[in-house]
């Protein structure tokens, strides 16, 4: 089925929920609203005809200062059988950043579902074990986010602050007792030395 | 660092020969980025190696982080390993990683007070 026909079924039956359907170069996208996404999707896993028993992707994107809706989660939708693709688009406002969870339908959206929350902070509702799967356990904010600072506001990774550390108590028992190019006899290896 | 030791730049007719384990090797390049999640492990890399042993930093991301002044990246893999030559180059060519090498051997034909009978 072509795409666009799919993109009519879904706006047949959910016209409510169905805010715009985009062609780029091809490629046509569904913009839905949130509320009633986990209906949307078992019935695109569901009805024979459509038969996408395979989440090809799911991310996250932030149009942070572009759209008025901040977030988006995009489900790249394939069917193994019918050969077609569709892809959805899922508006996520900043003020109630969470959206339900998919996993109940593809188990392979579970991984999926934990790096859009570590990455942008998007809580998945009825997610098994939502946790961070990129980022240290203890990580403040949310890196892919467009307002977060480059550097992360300085700070290092959990146990990244130990190995240099111990790489410095280690420089001892080098035989020049230093970083410095063994070769040339700078001051700074005798500096180093004592 | 494959089109270096592959047939056409061809490391083998320095004597130098990819090992499968830290544990034969006498050089290690650290070859693209070094994000702080893999430090830790490329330093136990490191410390698997026995003595004496010797670190080339490969490629713009290795030597100072490159492009990517990021929360997760580790400026330059000097900050947690005793580097020996830096290659730069994004990529570098495979002709610049022979150079490191044979700078790395002359370097250490250099140490004669560390490695030879007068020790």
């Amino acid at each position: 089925m072509e795409p666009l026909e799919i993109a009519k079924l879904v706006k047949e039956k959910y016209p409510d929920q169905v805010l715009e359907i985009k062609i780029h170069r091809g490629q046509v996208s569904i913009l839905l609203k949130k509320d009633k996404i986990l209906d949307i999707c078992k019935w695109l896993h569901k009805a024979p005809d459509l038969d996408f028993k395979h989440l090809a992707d799911l991310c996250g994107v932030d149009y942070f200062g572009k759209k008025d809706v901040r977030f988006e989660v995009v489900y790249n939708l394939y069917s193994i059988t019918k050969r077609h693709a569709i892809r959805l688009r899922v508006q996520v406002p900043e003020e109630d950043c969470t959206i339900d969870s998919v996993t109940s339908i593809w188990i392979g959206a579970d991984w999926h579902e934990r790096e859009c929350f570590d990455l942008f902070g998007i809580e998945f509702k009825g997610h098994p074990n939502l946790k961070r799967i990129l980022l240290p356990e203890g990580w403040e904010g949310f890196p892919l986010r467009k307002d977060y600072p480059l550097d992360g506001g300085g700070k290092n990774w959990s146990g990244y602050d130990e190995i240099v550390e111990k790489s410095k108590e280690l420089r001892k028992f080098d035989f020049y007792g230093s970083y410095e190019d063994p070769t040339k006899k700078t001051e700074s290896v005798n500096d180093a030395a004592e | 660092m494959m089109a270096a030791g592959s047939s056409h730049h061809d490391l083998d007719r320095f004597g130098i020969i990819f090992r499968a384990s830290p544990r034969q090797a006498d050089a290690m390049i650290v070859a693209g980025t070094v994000t702080q999640k893999m430090a830790p492990i490329v330093r136990r890399v490191y410390d698997q190696m026995p003595e004496p042993r010797y670190v080339i930093a490969m490629g713009s991301c290795a030597c100072s982080g490159g492009v990517f002044r990021t929360y997760h990246t580790v400026q330059g893999c000097d900050e947690f390993l005793p580097v020996d030559v830096y290659v730069p180059g994004c990529p570098p060519r495979p002709e610049a990683l022979l150079e490191g090498f044979i700078s790395l051997q002359e370097k250490i034909m250099k140490e004669e007070m560390r490695w030879s009978r007068w020790r």
